[in-house]
């Protein structure tokens, strides 16, 4: 009996061991990170000491925020590779730019002092500042401005820059875009690439940027932090935090950093903002960050060993009742704590969002409509007409658990319906292409209308000649979309824009045809230290990173 | 303390430990539905009577789906231990039964397979093959065999030089005749315990490889993805995500291990009759 029981005490020992080895590893990690981070608050809080010491009314004046480590630029703060201009846009901080977007999301100038655009829509003109020094001394001239556009052309993946033929500088102040097709929301694309000076240009850039902005990088730890201190010789308004740290840690080791009073801002989800930190405050930061899911408009077909369009979402009725059949407020309150808004569109309250797209909640008449269009109830109360179940997988990206839940809530609230949703976690690997015949869980959400574009327009070079990543088309739509880039003010691109959305008989809402179903804008969600104020903050896009820190400059510590 | 002679309690330790696992599996199979179903109006319920494993914050009863991850493991595990299994009893007895070269050549594979260490390959088959569940399965298999492959070699080595078989040899019968006939029967008793010895060994490393994000996709209730999940919500204090399914899959491992055990000290002759 003794030896049963030593076996067993051996196994349970040997068990927990191999587990206990799998889990230490990642333990291991967070801990040395977090060591590292302490190391670093420690050395800060010395100086701090130091600088109390010195000087008794010091005002504190540095900020410790966390980020997502995705947010870490992986080819650093080059604009090229996608610093501020990649697929989360954010101001660059390090660098400035020609103009900036406003807290309503109309545009205003910043490096540039007017712009304007020749009346056939080719040649955009810029005039910029005389007195802007990067921050190795030399000026900042029309031809850094020049060649920052040409390499960005010339080198990104990350961006479209196909509607730029070249930038020319004329003289000192003034630089012209030379377009290969009109392009109306051209400040927009000035709003988020920032200024690199020729001089001192390299291939690793990225890694010790020089610009002109607000900050100076200081040092980057890669797969940790990076130090920015404040631009002393800053053209503008000189920035009230002197420094600002980033980290970048998962949203739980966020959590465990504010519980420790590590960091001043910790960025969090909706699933842990029920936590109650001492000394913490939540915030909440709207959104366009929205989630939502594509309908396929068509019938399937195959090209390339790639599926295009489904049968059951490619009837109109459907995608229609699919619409007014989703609880968004539910949802909301389920998925994301109550902390979200209800998306009807890939652009809610931006300047060119179309409020038409607008629906209630109605589930009997989202059952009228299927009735109506010969959907009927089976035995199993899942529809079916001529012979198709009225069913569709819905993929989210595996581990991401905000668009899981939207996702299976999605398939409750549809099986009321009588429809039936599978869900299926999916890597990005095999995402894309399954989407063109399955509906996906997507996130979208960018400060310009360019993103209608990208979801709604007909792309003729790719795939089989419908929008880029789920099968629709409709040519009325595409029209409003190009005049809309063609358009001679941002005004009246607006309105185009609106019309692309819905023009009273045609368009991608309700009435129209639908093609995406828009769920939810997901609310930002940080833990800041008491005392500290965030500047108030512009409708967030998608990302959950660089965003906050946007206007950091103008963050401020009470007392 | 005494019940029983020892025969009778090894007996009944292969009863239990057989029992818990039908009662796993079974129950495991029959929660298919109700471990996928989600319910917003019951999330993060700590465990009660109605939930005595809780629920999670998709209001997933942690039960179910404890119980279908549990049975997917085992049906895995016995897969890919039996795939594994068969594997090494055929490489094993090759080796030591076809001449020197052959021999080299497994021994060469053998060597090469344990000098990799087996969560590596495990990570490398399951990703080139799509991960999911067939690239498990494989991954298991492909990884398990060595250990018992190069057992039962040492114990065909062995056998070749005892009388009976020498015998044989010289009565002119053939070399698959002497290993089918002869040797094979003698080899059953290992080929059994290390065959329920290799499941704890698939079943931990399935639930690891899937732990790491390697294995199984996210919406599938393995208990790897279980204890990954309940992870990222141990900080908040949601103790009841981890340790349940954790203990649970601890003590089938335990079984399978009283199992193995309990049928070596009944199969083996050194110890069949004590």
């Amino acid at each position: 009996m003794k030896r049963k029981a030593a076996a067993f005490l051996c196994a349970v020992i040997w068990v927990s061991g191999v587990f206990a080895g799998c889990g230490r590893g990642e333990v291991g990690t967070q801990e040395t990170q977090q060591t590292q981070t302490a190391d670093t608050q420690e050395g800060g809080d010395e100086t701090d000491a130091q600088g109390a010491a010195a000087e008794e009314t010091a005002v504190k004046d540095e900020v410790v925020v966390t980020m997502p480590p995705t947010s870490e630029p992986s080819s650093g703060f080059d604009p090229a590779y996608g610093w501020g201009a990649g697929e989360h846009v954010h101001e660059p901080l390090i660098q400035s730019t020609l103009t900036v977007t406003t807290q309503d999301l109309q545009i205003d100038t910043d490096l540039a002092t007017e712009y304007s655009v020749s009346g056939d829509g080719l040649t955009w003109t810029v005039k910029i500042r005389d007195d802007v020094k990067f921050t190795d001394g030399e000026p900042l001239t029309a031809e850094d401005v020049a060649f920052t556009y040409n390499n960005c052309k010339e080198k990104s993946s990350v961006n479209d820059f196909t509607m730029m033929e070249e930038a020319v500088a004329v003289d000192d102040t003034t630089v012209e875009f030379h377009m290969t097709r009109p392009y109306s929301i051209w400040p927009y694309t000035m709003a988020i690439v920032g200024i690199v000076p020729e001089h001192a240009y390299a291939e690793n850039y990225g890694m010790n940027p020089i610009g002109s902005g607000r900050y100076i990088m200081a040092q980057w730890d890669q797969g940790q932090q990076v130090i920015f201190e404040a631009n002393p010789d800053y053209y503008g308004e000189e920035p009230k935090i002197k420094k600002v740290t980033v980290l970048f840690m998962e949203e739980d080791a966020a959590l465990a950093a504010a519980m420790a009073g590590q960091v001043d801002v910790a960025h969090t989800a909706a699933s842990y903002s029920d936590q109650e930190i001492d000394g913490y405050g939540l915030l909440s930061v709207q959104t366009v960050d929205n989630r939502g899911f594509n309908l396929p408009c068509t019938e399937p077909e195959e090209a390339d060993g790639i599926v295009y369009g489904n049968a059951f979402t490619s009837d109109v009725n459907v995608r229609r009742a699919i619409n007014i059949g989703i609880d968004r407020q539910e949802m909301i309150d389920n998925v994301l704590n109550g902390y979200g808004m209800a998306a009807y569109s890939v652009c809610d309250k931006m300047p060119w969002y179309n409020s038409g797209a607008e629906v209630e909640y109605d589930l009997e008449e989202a059952k009228r409509i299927l009735d109506e269009a010969g959907w009927t109830e089976g035995s199993d109360g899942i529809r079916e007409k001529d012979g198709v179940r009225a069913e569709f997988t819905l993929m989210f990206s595996t581990g991401d658990s905000v668009r899981q839940a939207l996702a299976e809530d999605t398939a409750n609230q549809l099986r009321e319906l009588g429809i039936e949703v599978t869900t299926e976690g999916v890597g990005w690997d095999v995402a894309y292409d399954r989407a063109q015949s399955d509906p996906l869980v997507w996130g979208w959400g960018a400060h310009t209308p360019m993103e209608l574009y990208n979801i709604y327009h007909t792309l003729s070079d790719t795939g089989i000649g419908l929008a880029e990543y789920s099968p629709y088309g409709n040519e009325t739509v595409d029209a409003y979309m190009d005049a809309a880039l063609e358009a001679d003010s941002l005004e009246e691109s607006y309105e185009l824009w609106q019309q692309a959305q819905w023009d009273g008989t045609t368009g991608v809402t309700q009435d129209g045809d639908i093609p995406w179903i828009w769920l939810c804008n997901v609310d930002h969600l940080y833990f800041v230290r008491d005392g500290l104020q965030v500047a108030e903050q512009k409708i967030h896009p998608h990302g959950h990173g660089w965003s906050i820190v946007n206007n950091v400059d103008q963050w401020s510590w009470e007392g | 303390m005494k019940m029983g002679n020892r025969r009778i309690r090894v007996l009944a330790g292969l009863g239990f430990s057989l029992t818990f696992l039908a009662v796993v599996c079974i129950w495991g199979s029959l929660s298919t539905e109700t471990a996928r179903v989600t319910d917003f109006s019951r999330v993060n319920i700590p465990p009660c009577l109605r939930y005595p494993f809780g629920t999670d914050w998709l209001g997933r009863d942690m039960l179910a789906r404890t119980l279908k991850g549990l049975s997917m493991s085992i049906w895995i595990g016995i897969l890919s231990a039996a795939v594994s299994a068969a594997v090494a009893l055929v490489l094993g007895i090759t080796s030591a039964t076809m001449g020197k070269a052959a021999d080299s050549v497994i021994s060469f594979l053998i060597d090469l397979i344990m000098g990799v260490p087996h969560i590596l390959l495990l990570i490398l088959i399951s990703v080139a093959l799509g991960k999911g569940l067939r690239g498990v399965i494989i991954g298991v298999s492909l990884t398990h065999w060595p250990s018992l492959a190069r057992l039962i070699r040492a114990e065909v080595i062995q056998l070749r030089e005892s009388p009976y078989i020498q015998i044989a040899r010289r009565l002119g019968k053939g070399r698959w005749y002497i290993a089918g006939k002869h040797m094979l029967p003698h080899l059953i008793p290992q080929f059994i315990v290390g065959l329920v010895l290799l499941f704890p060994h698939a079943i931990l490393h399935e639930s690891s490889v899937t732990f790491l994000g390697f294995g199984l996709s996210t919406e599938q209730p393995a208990i790897g993805i279980v204890l990954s999940e309940a992870m990222k919500y141990l900080v908040t204090g949601k103790w009841w995500l981890a340790l349940f399914p954790g203990l649970l899959l601890v003590f089938t491992v335990v079984m399978f291990y009283v199992m193995g055990e309990s049928l070596r000290k009944l199969l083996d002759p050194n110890s069949v009759h004590q």
